[in-house]
């Protein structure tokens, strides 16, 4: 299999951005493939629409499938609707425009969003000393969108598709998962055990992202542009994320700082705690926390079965699956503690 | 023992990849991965199968058994040697030793050399950054 996908078609995307925003013509610029994107790819492109609503030189992403996926994944359609009700709710994303299935633009579904100023790149967010002094509020302003985007509630007819899992769905899939996977992980099913016998009352469910983290955000200096990749939405437990958020796996350069590698939980919580209104309970998240570093190792044990099965020729992939150790080392810290 | 794909796997897929067919975000990437490979490879080969086998003769005392070799070869075999590594999994998920505190630490055990020794070869400088100070080759 390629190591690469061909860009979407010019002229069919340029046809279909026209009919969509009933512009005498579109003209569709050169496309670069966005870094990040382990499962979707992300390409961006400047479109000069001639008349129409959205008369005028645009800078757009075009977001459709990879080679192969992993299970959990939405479709591209259902995480653009997913991508919109948060948009709606005033969470901080990039803006929707359209999604579409026609086959002349890249051969399968995608959907088109306003194209964000800044970076996402963990590492460079992590690192950058210009932004120090800045990370602390921008931890805080994340708190707050999370916030926000609990205010995304079930039942919502838009939303119908969304899956509602919960602590036991989640420990039932990863066992699932290891049933499947060719090598024993003990550490694993030490930590998965311990979620058994330790799960919280559960609380109402709200949208979660599910991938909410540093490396999904994009930042412009310090001021955040917009929170991206909705592809794991789902509904389910306000504290889900605020454990992903935390988890050692996306704190990058910054080990020590344990709210996404930016600051200290402190500055995450108090945005979280004032925007919801919700006072944080610490045994709910460290159960979240330890859930989450189990959730990361199956997801890279997963991204490596793309090369391990389904013969996806790229070494990032082929490589991921060895961050489960690393997950395994922190699962046994946490439990240890 | 070792993670999979085998580190031989590694090196094969980023001798087949063309850094001509990557995009420039991706070939810088893919360049790190290779050389991380490469180190890997290094470390285990100087490690040979050592510690696979201690391991392996803690967990036959755990179970009071005897360590035995292999019987299938290549990456993906669950010989013998596995089969204790397997038959720990499965206790661990059944909750087997919740109810004897010292088997409980002997497992414990069993699975902190593991994942250090592990880490040991794919990421060193993984456990540095956690405080482990042997992290270092």
């Amino acid at each position: 299999m390629a190591a690469t996908q061909s860009p979407p078609s010019r002229q069919g995307l340029a046809r279909f951005l026209a009919e969509r925003r009933g512009a005498d013509g579109v003209e569709v610029g050169p496309q670069e493939l966005l870094a990040g994107g382990a499962i979707r790819q992300n390409w961006g492109f400047d479109a000069e629409f001639r008349g129409g609503t959205l008369a005028g030189r645009q800078p757009l992403v075009l977001r459709s499938q990879g080679p192969t996926g992993i299970p959990s994944s939405l479709g591209l359609i259902e995480e653009f609707a997913a991508l919109r009700a948060a948009f709606g709710a005033g969470v901080t994303t990039p803006e929707p425009l359209f999604a579409g299935t026609d086959p002349e633009v890249c051969g399968g579904p995608f959907f088109v969003m306003r194209r964000l100023a800044g970076t996402a790149q963990g590492r460079q967010i992590t690192t950058d000393p210009t932004l120090e002094p800045e990370l602390p509020r921008v931890a805080e302003r994340l708190g707050g969108e999370l916030a926000r985007i609990q205010t995304i509630r079930p039942p919502r007819p838009d939303l119908g598709f969304l899956p509602l899992v919960e602590a036991a769905q989640h420990i039932a899939a990863f066992r699932a998962y290891l049933d499947r996977h060719p090598q024993p992980r003990p550490v694993l099913e030490w930590g998965i055990r311990w979620l058994e016998t330790h799960q919280p009352e559960p609380l109402p469910p709200v949208l979660c992202h599910r991938d909410f983290r540093t490396g999904n955000y994009m930042l412009d200096g310090p001021n955040l542009t917009g929170i991206l990749d909705w592809e794991f939405a789902g509904w389910g437990d306000p504290d889900e994320d605020i454990g992903w958020f935390c988890c050692k796996g996306w704190r990058f350069a910054r080990l020590d700082r344990e709210a996404g590698g930016i600051a200290g939980r402190t500055d995450f919580y108090r945005g979280y705690e004032a925007a919801s209104g919700r006072r944080l309970d610490p045994e709910r998240v460290r159960f979240w926390e330890l859930l989450a570093n189990i959730r990361w190792a199956i997801i890279a044990l997963q991204q490596s079965d793309r090369y391990r099965i389904g013969g996806e020729e790229r070494l990032s992939l082929a490589f991921i699956g060895r961050r489960a150790t690393e997950s395994e080392l922190e699962l046994l810290m946490l439990l240890d503690a | 023992m070792r993670d999979l794909p085998p580190t031989s796997d590694l090196l094969d897929l980023a001798h087949r990849v063309s850094a001509e067919d990557l995009s420039p975000p991706e070939r810088e990437r893919h360049a790190h991965l290779a050389a991380t490979a490469r180190t890997i490879a290094a470390r285990e080969a100087a490690a040979g199968e050592g510690w696979q086998q201690e391991i392996e003769q803690e967990l036959a005392g755990f179970y009071g058994t005897r360590a035995s070799r292999p019987q299938k070869r290549g990456p993906e075999a669950r010989g013998p040697n596995t089969s204790l590594l397997a038959r720990l999994a499965a206790d661990l998920r059944n909750g087997a030793f919740e109810t004897t505190p010292s088997r409980e630490r002997a497992a414990r055990a069993i699975l902190w050399r593991l994942v250090l020794a592990k880490l040991r070869e794919a990421n060193p400088q993984f456990l540095a950054a956690n405080g482990f100070a042997n992290g270092t080759d």
